[in-house]
Parts: C-alpha cells; sequence; structure tokens
C-alpha cells in the first residue's frame, strides 16, 4: 500500500488497470457492467452517479476492491523487482552484496531441474512426458478418486531433494570476503554475515502488535459472530485483519482464507481445474512418480493426514501440471552462463515434503477442486519463498537469518551451549521452518499458525515460533548435550500451543 | 425455534435433571449440542478445592490414614507394559492371584472366578478389580440388544417422553425418536421369524451376521439375500460344523451409508469407564480414535465378501496388505472433529458429539439395573460405533475387554495415558484402592475423562436446588423396579 502513496498515483492506477485487464476475472465482470448498464436504475442523464450506485448494490464495487486488494499484493510487486533488478545488473554484479545469494538461487534452481534431467535420462523417459497408454489411462482414470490403489513401480524414484539438502548449500554460502576481515573469526555454521536486512524483537512486535489487540468488531465481541458478519461484507482486508487474532473458528476458516488469497471459485476455475485434471489423464509425466513418491513418504505415513492420501494424489498431479504456476512464481534472476534445463509444466520440482503444503487444507475443504486454488495462491505467495534459495525478505534465507539474530540476542545462553557443543542451531529448526510447521504441529495448531501467516501476510512468524519453541524447551535443552539428545527434545510439539505463546513472546519485557 | 408448545407437554423440569435432555431436542428433532449437555446432563464437577469440604469425608481422608505405608500389590493376567509401567510407576509390586493382591487387572474368566460362589473369595475394602461380574449384559452382542429394547419398552409403558416414537420408513413403521441408537438387530436362531417378516419389508437392505460370544470381526460376514442365510443356516446345521450350530448369531441392519473420509470407510472407538452402576458414574475418555479400512468403500456386491471393505477392526485390517504399521489407520477422535467443523461445521459437529454422549449414557442405562453395582468393580469398555452420512451415530458393539496392544508409537502413548487416567479417576485421592470412598474424583483427577454422568452429583444437586418433586426422574423408579 506505501507503494500506491509513494509513487504516483496515476501511474499506479494505469498499472492496475492493466493488471486487471489481464486476470481471467475481466471478462465476466465486464459483461456484468454491460448488463448493469442496461438496467433501468443507471439513468444516461446521470450516467456517473447512477451506474456508481448501480455498482455497488451489485456487489461489484466489493469484488473489484478486492482485486485490486490482491494485485497490489501480489503481481504488481513483481515489476518493480524486475526493475531494480534490471538497475542492480547494470551496476555492476559484484556490488551487489547479496548477489551471490541471487547467484547461489539460480544455480540451486539449475542444479534441481539439472538432476531431474538426468533423471529422465536414466530411466529413459522423456522430461516432457508421454501419451499414457489406453490401458493404463483407463486404469487411472477409473482409480482417479482412489489412487492410492493405483499400481506402479517407484523403486527407481527418489525425492529430488529434501530440506537437509537445501540447509547443506546454506550453510555452504559463503560471501564475498570483506578486506581486512580475518574470515577465521566467523565460525563456519554461522549465518549473521549475510547482509539481508532482518527485524528485531521490536520491530517484530510492532509487526504484530495487533495479536495483543482485543478489540471487538462492529462491537461483537462473539468471534462467530465478527466472522459471519465479516464474511457477508466479502472484504478481503477485513478477512485478513480478522486472521490476526489467531482465533478462527474452524467452520469459517476455509471460507477466510479463500478471500485473503482471493480464490473464491469462478466457473473458469472449474473449466481450468478439469482441463488440469485431463492433462494428468492423457499424460504420463516423470513428476507424477515423484508426487505419487512423496506422498507415500510422507502424508501417507502420517497419522494426521493419512486419510487424505487420496485427495492429496489428485491436487498434487494437478498442481505439476498447473503452467500458472510457473508464471506467478518468483524466481531469482542473475546472470549465469551455462545450459539452462526444462521443469515440470508447473517448474516446481516435487522434493520430499512437497505435499506436505498441501496437506492442511484437507481440514478445510472438503472437495479436491476446492483445497486446490486456495493451496495453489498460498503456495506461490509463502511456500515457494521457503524451498528455493531467494533474497525475498521473507524468503527463507531470511528466516534462518532472523532465527540466527533472535537466538543470539534473545536467548544468548542457549546460543552458546549450541556453539559449544558446535550444533548449527539451524539444523535443529530447519525442517520446521522449510515446512512452515506442516507434519510437525498437530493440524489445529498448524492451523492457527497459517492463520497468523495469512493474516500478517508475514513468514516471519516461523523463526520468531522456532524461537519461541527452543526458549519453552531451554532448560531440557541446557541439559543435554548431544544433537540427537536436542532433536529429541524438540520431536514432539503435539503439546505445543500457538496463540498462548506467541502472545507471550510478543507481550514479555 | 418455538418453546412455547414444550412448555405444555413438559413441565418446568429442574434444571439438573437427566432426563429433561429432550425438552431441547424434540420439537427440533436435533441432537443436543454439546453446550446443552454439559448443563443438563453431565452435572456438575466438583472443584477440588470444595470437594473436601463437602463431599471428601467418606471414603478418601478417612481411609487413607490407617493405610498410610501401605505397600500395595498389584495383579495382572495380561503381561502389557502398558498395564505394568503405569503400576510401577506408582510404587505398586506384583504379586500373584493367590497372594494378598489390592489390584487387579485380570481376564474376564478370572474375574468371574473370583465372583463365583464356589471360589468362595471374599474381597475386603482395600480390594478393586476392572470388570464388573457380568459385563457381558453390555458387552455380548445378543444380550446388548436385549437389554436396549427392554430399556425402551419400559420406559415407553412407563409414558417417559424419552420413547417417544414417530413414523419411520426404513424399520418396521415406527422407530424411537432419542433412543434409536442401534441398527435393527435380532438374535438368531430365536427371531429367525421376526428377522424374516423385517427383511421382507426391505427386501433390498444388508444385514450383518455376527457370532455373539467372538469379537475382533471373527466370523462376520454380510448378507443380502435370504437364500444366502438359508443356505448358511443348513450348513451350520450339517455335520461338519457343530460348534456353529451351539452359537447364537445376531443379525443387524447393516449400516450401509458410512460417513466416508478421503472415500474410506472408519468406525469409532471409544473408552468409557464406569466406576459405579447403581448409581450410575461413568467418563468418556476424549482421546479415542476413528479406524479406517484401508481400502475404498464399496457398496457393489462383489465386495460383499472383502472384509477389508466393511469391518474396521484392527484385527482384521492388519492382514490387509495397504496396513500401514505407522498410523496403524488410526486417526485422533480430535483431527475428525477439526474436519467436520472445518468443512461441515461447528453445529452438526457438536450435535454428533451430543449424540454420542447420549448413546453411551443410555446403553450404560439400560443395563444399569442387571448389572452387579460391586463396590469392588470398575471397568474400562471400548465403544464401537458407526457414524452414518447423516451424522446420527450408531452403537455398533461395546467391548469389556478393549485391547491394550499398542500398534504404533502413539497408540503406546494413547493407551498408557488412559490406564494412567483410568486408575486416577477410580482411585481415591490418597491412591489406596478402597470402596468405602465416595467414588468423585477432583477435576484433576480427571485427566483426559469428561464427566459423561454421575447420578450421585444430580441427586445432590437436585437437593441442594430443592426442587419440588413433580417431575422426579423415572429413571431411579425404573431402577429398583428390576432389582
Amino acid at each position: 500500500m506505501e507503494e500506491l502513496q509513494d509513487a504516483s498515483i496515476h501511474h499506479s492506477t494505469a498499472k492496475v488497470i492493466a493488471a486487471i485487464k489481464n486476470i481471467k476475472r475481466y471478462e465476466p465482470i465486464y459483461k456484468e457492467l454491460q448488463r448493469l448498464v442496461c438496467t433501468p436504475n443507471v439513468d444516461k442523464n446521470e450516467m456517473r452517479a447512477t451506474l456508481e450506485t448501480a455498482i455497488k448494490t451489485a456487489g461489484l464495487e466489493t469484488e473489484i476492491r478486492n482485486i485490486i486488494f490482491n494485485l497490489v499484493r501480489t503481481r504488481l510487486g513483481k515489476p518493480q523487482d524486475k526493475a531494480s533488478a534490471a538497475t542492480t545488473k547494470q551496476k555492476s554484479t559484484q556490488s551487489d552484496p547479496v548477489g551471490y545469494l541471487k547467484r547461489a538461487g539460480v544455480m540451486w534452481d539449475r542444479r534441481v531441474r539439472k538432476s531431474l534431467n538426468a533423471m529422465c535420462a536414466e530411466l529413459k523417459v522423456p522430461l516432457h512426458g508421454q501419451p499414457r497408454i489406453s490401458a493404463d489411462r483407463e486404469d487411472f482414470v477409473a482409480k482417479w478418486n482412489e489412487l492410492s490403489s493405483y499400481n506402479m513401480d517407484l523403486a527407481n524414484y527418489r525425492p529430488v531433494y529434501a530440506p537437509k539438502d537445501l540447509l547443506d548449500v546454506f550453510l555452504s554460502l559463503k560471501g564475498p570476503a570483506k578486506s581486512g576481515e580475518n574470515t577465521d573469526q566467523i565460525p563456519k555454521w554461522e549465518f549473521s554475515h549475510i547482509a539481508l536486512p532482518v527485524k528485531n524483537l521490536f520491530e517484530l512486535r510492532t509487526h504484530f502488535a495487533d495479536l495483543l489487540r482485543s478489540d471487538n468488531y462492529m462491537g461483537v465481541s462473539d468471534p462467530k459472530v465478527q466472522c459471519q458478519r465479516i464474511l457477508e461484507a466479502k472484504h478481503a482486508p477485513l478477512c485478513q485483519q480478522f486472521l490476526k487474532k489467531g482465533c478462527t473458528p474452524a467452520p469459517y476458516r476455509g471460507a477466510l482464507w479463500a478471500s485473503v488469497l482471493d480464490t473464491k471459485l469462478h466457473d473458469y476455475d472449474i473449466e481450468y481445474w478439469q482441463k488440469l485434471r485431463n492433462a494428468v489423464w492423457t499424460t504420463d509425466h516423470i513428476v507424477d512418480k515423484l508426487v505419487f513418491k512423496d506422498i507415500q513418504l510422507t502424508a501417507s505415513n502420517d497419522d494426521q493426514y493419512f486419510v487424505f492420501e487420496d485427495v492429496l494424489y489428485q491436487v498434487m498431479l494437478c498442481f505439476s501440471r498447473d503452467t500458472e504456476v510457473a508464471n506467478c512464481v518468483e524466481y531469482e534472476s542473475f546472470p549465469v552462463k551455462g545450459r539452462i534445463y526444462e521443469g515440470p509444466p508447473s517448474g516446481v520440482v516435487p522434493f520430499h515434503g512437497i505435499c506436505m503444503f498441501a496437506a492442511p487444507f484437507c481440514y478445510l475443504y472438503d472437495s479436491p477442486m476446492n483445497l486446490y486454488f486456495t493451496f495453489r495462491a498460498f503456495y506461490i505467495r509463502y511456500c515457494h519463498r521457503l524451498t528455493t534459495i531467494n533474497t525475498h525478505p521473507q524468503g527463507i534465507i531470511s528466516l534462518c537469518l532472523l532465527f540466527e539474530k533472535l537466538l543470539q540476542t534473545y536467548e544468548p545462553e542457549l546460543w552458546s551451549h549450541f556453539r559449544e557443543l558446535q550444533i548449527q542451531p539451524l539444523r535443529l529448526v530447519f525442517k520446521w521452518l522449510m515446512r512452515a510447521f506442516s507434519g510437525h504441529l498437530p493440524p489445529k495448531q498448524l492451523l492457527v499458525l497459517w492463520d497468523l501467516i495469512l493474516g500478517f501476510d508475514s513468514l516471519e512468524i516461523l523463526s520468531l515460533f522456532s524461537i519461541i519453541i527452543l526458549s519453552f524447551r531451554k532448560e531440557s535443552i541446557m541439559q543435554v548435550n548431544s544433537l540427537d539428545s536436542i532433536e529429541a527434545i524438540l520431536a514432539d510439539l503435539s503439546s505445543i500451543k500457538v496463540l498462548p505463546l506467541v502472545q507471550m513472546a510478543l507481550s514479555r519485557d | 425455534m418455538s418453546n412455547e408448545p414444550q412448555q405444555k407437554a413438559f413441565p418446568e423440569p429442574p434444571p439438573m435433571v437427566v432426563c429433561n435432555w429432550p425438552k431441547t431436542w424434540r420439537f427440533t428433532n436435533v441432537q443436543p449440542t454439546l453446550s446443552q449437555c454439559t448443563v443438563t446432563m453431565y452435572g456438575r464437577l466438583p472443584v477440588a478445592s470444595n470437594m473436601s469440604s463437602a463431599v471428601g469425608g467418606a471414603g478418601g481422608a478417612g481411609g487413607g490414614q490407617g493405610h498410610e505405608k501401605m505397600k500395595i500389590g498389584f495383579c495382572t493376567d495380561l503381561d502389557k507394559s502398558v498395564l505394568v509401567n503405569n503400576f510401577e510407576k506408582r510404587g505398586w509390586h506384583q504379586v500373584n492371584g493367590d497372594d494378598d493382591w489390592h489390584f487387579y487387572w485380570a481376564g474376564v474368566q478370572t474375574c468371574r472366578n473370583i465372583f463365583s460362589v464356589d471360589s468362595g473369595y471374599r474381597m475386603h475394602d482395600n480390594q478393586m478389580i476392572n470388570h464388573f461380574p457380568n459385563h457381558y449384559e453390555l458387552s455380548r452382542k445378543d444380550l446388548l440388544v436385549k437389554n436396549i429394547k427392554r430399556y425402551r419398552k419400559d420406559l415407553e409403558r412407563d409414558g417417559n417422553p424419552l420413547a417417544e416414537k414417530a413414523e419411520s420408513n426404513n424399520s418396521s413403521g415406527t422407530r424411537y425418536l432419542y433412543l434409536d441408537f442401534v441398527p435393527t438387530t435380532f438374535v438368531l436362531p430365536a427371531d429367525y421369524n421376526m428377522f424374516v417378516e423385517e427383511y421382507r419389508k426391505f427386501p433390498l437392505s444388508t444385514w450383518i451376521m455376527k457370532p455373539c460370544g467372538k469379537s475382533q470381526g471373527a466370523g462376520i460376514f454380510l448378507i443380502n439375500k435370504l437364500s444366502k442365510l438359508k443356505k448358511w443356516s443348513r450348513e451350520a446345521k450339517g455335520p461338519f460344523h457343530p460348534q456353529i450350530a451351539k452359537e447364537s448369531y445376531v443379525i443387524s441392519r447393516y449400516i450401509d451409508n458410512p460417513l466416508l473420509i478421503g472415500g474410506k470407510k472408519f468406525d469409532l472407538r471409544l473408552y468409557v469407564l464406569v466406576t459405579s452402576f447403581r448409581p450410575l458414574k461413568a467418563y468418556l475418555f476424549k482421546q479415542g480414535f476413528c479406524r479406517f479400512c484401508t481400502v475404498k468403500y464399496d457398496t457393489s456386491v462383489t465386495e460383499l465378501d472383502n472384509m477389508y471393505v466393511h469391518l474396521t477392526n484392527v484385527s482384521v485390517q492388519k492382514h490387509g496388505g495397504e496396513y500401514n504399521t505407522l498410523h496403524g489407520g488410526k486417526w485422533s477422535v480430535q483431527n475428525l472433529a477439526l474436519y467436520l467443523e472445518g468443512t461441515r461445521g461447528k453445529e452438526v459437529t457438536d450435535r454428533l458429539f451430543g449424540a454420542i454422549s447420549w448413546l453411551i449414557v443410555h446403553s450404560l442405562r439400560a443395563v444399569a439395573p442387571v448389572m452387579a453395582s460391586d463396590r469392588h468393580c470398575f471397568e474400562c469398555y471400548g465403544y464401537d460405533i458407526i457414524i452414518d452420512n447423516a451424522l446420527k451415530p450408531w452403537l455398533v458393539e461395546v467391548n469389556a475387554s478393549p485391547s491394550l496392544t499398542s500398534t504404533t508409537v502413539n497408540d503406546r502413548i494413547l493407551k498408557y495415558k488412559l490406564i494412567d487416567n483410568i486408575l486416577s479417576v477410580v482411585l481415591p485421592p490418597d491412591g489406596v484402592p478402597d470402596v468405602r470412598w465416595n467414588k468423585i474424583p477432583s477435576a484433576d483427577a480427571l485427566g483426559n475423562f469428561e464427566l459423561l454422568i454421575d447420578e450421585e452429583l444430580v441427586a445432590l444437586d437436585e437437593a441442594q436446588n430443592n426442587t419440588t418433586s413433580h417431575n422426579k426422574p423415572s429413571k431411579a423408579g425404573a431402577g429398583s423396579r428390576w432389582k
């Protein structure tokens, strides 16, 4: 929103208008508008006033407002990033303090795609997939609702990467050594030298201030009634504001999330879902195997999510075919020489645990299609930043850095304890961060945490919450001396309650 | 929701009276929500502080001083670590059944022996045992149905509003509005003619045959043609199956519209602790679980004999190729509630769980009059419940010795906690087995149990409220009549 005020308002308006024209919703809205113009309520002599009223009464105004809200949040950010990227490119890449990170991001992405290509070559399957033979296709379609019974040999398939692989790359990241600095003094496992700006606790408290506020909406204190009224009003910003409280009643969560992420189902979404489904039915793609493998390795074995196994197959398979994902996710750009490898249609190479980002949505929506679009928007906006190397202020690197700085500043005892033991603190929490705690917290609490992510539109809560857990279990951690024992202490999060802990951390002096 | 007409039909019951539950219920024709249950049914939980002054005098404190340093001996027929670890955690030591034991976790046979007249065994006041002598009134499939049928008939004869009936189109003409929680069931061979009559009315329905005395899914099969039953009966009478001929079976209408989650069928296993039948004191363990079938639910005739589709028993599912040893097909009831709230809404979810509590309480009341409510006994029942796709719970059966075998890590944690909580509810506050205590545990002692019903507390409340006895719970009367 700040950009809107800063930059010339006309410039922004022009951009918004241009962007609106490019979205799927434009056409239906335009038609609706045409219909409104023809209604008797609109008087051609007082065109402006009467049309505005008509737009308001038809609920179109709220819809347009929500679209703009969403565009400003998502797509309008992008060109600017590109512009700034261009300017940095013009400056010498050497002088960009985080240039090496961007480079690492590009390299990582290339490495992942390269291993996918290598896997294809090894198994002698084409990367672009091949049409399913008719028998297989019939079998596949027949079993679409019970894909867990679809048999295939997955013995030769392994996840392309797991959190640990990404972490290892992080820990080996080396910035350009500053002259005159004795690099030996920086411990190898420390992260703090990375020149990305992160918030301190004070700034976090300001950012999350609404969490501690207990104001009533429209003079009602019952969250259920508040929720109903907010959903009736259909204003996305109000929905987002409500999620900040972290006390979303379960029955309304699905609608609130869809509203914030602007993923309410439209006719064209249903068609699009069917298109994706047909793409899965007709072509056999290597990512299918990886999707199956991943679900079998994670969600199918998880006592919180195994019942949704078949839903997840559908969702993740369609996701892999979704080229809109490829258009929406932001990748680092940095000039790197060498071959460019192709990825799957969605651009996202499935990694170990990717389905765990979709799994919690199964508690919100009862059909795969309803689930899909909200999950997809959530993935594009948040999960993608957690699973690639990027310099986004809420990217995984920034979150790791934030975690380390908070630990150093506010839990110095733990910090030095880990240091003495030569344990990299990130090793303890990285899987939490990368999966946004999915599979680690029980669903009921996880959904509260994700409410906060959506409400504050920020992943920083993940770093903060990791610190809180360490801090909460500090006494036990201080008593043990090995990575295994510390991991054992942190393994079971079933008793953790998100809201009270976060509130406590933010409010203490 | 109109409140007016019911005033006439059902004048002003005192707020804590058990049988006023349907009052909130009868005109909306829906089951009560959870909050309503708490107010009207569960009675009131004693607060720890006023416990000692109000009711604590009799058992806990008095008995405790006598055996300050008493060494407690436990005995168990089951060598399960969840049991032994819990006993040892309390500093108890293991003894033999012949020795002087204080706490016996017995198999049903041992229990029967102890209580049999022949044994001549007389328990003393510091002994407790984990079964009621005639638990089979609840746990045998035929007796459970018999007791429930009688319970309903008796209520009906007394003109109790609980036994109200309504027209129905899927059973024999009418059905009970509030007490219709077991599928239509007949005992074979005794009720064969009645079954055939019912069968003829609904020739398209599927029926499930279960041997009365067996458990864990053994001997169960589905029937959708009378000819199949006849064939079975002919074979059973033949010389090759003398054991079947002797055995009695129950045949029940098969719930063919179960609630499916992820396309799969499941049932609920809930743990219910009863510390006394007269007055009835029962507690529900909050951490029950759903047991999932490993394969998609399919009602087609070809799958009628595929027990992996229809039976949720772990002992059956374990042998399926798809059985997962990490979660064992078990999904927590909390997750079920979260899922239902998220996808179906809070009201229906609350109504479902309210209806489950209701079903448990009335199944217990149905057997309470015939149970030997021995002071030394308590019992933890495994309730098996199926939810249909209209979110109505159906009682399938009650197990008096629910499995304490742990199939997964979480299962182990759950069962350890279950035993721990059972012990803390049944034992007096000083932890020494003593039958003289009032069996009113403090809120802290409940752990993960929640009070379902305590008739004594309800009576206490009534006395305190000093309400006129114009609407006395018919239950009290019913109890004495059957004695």
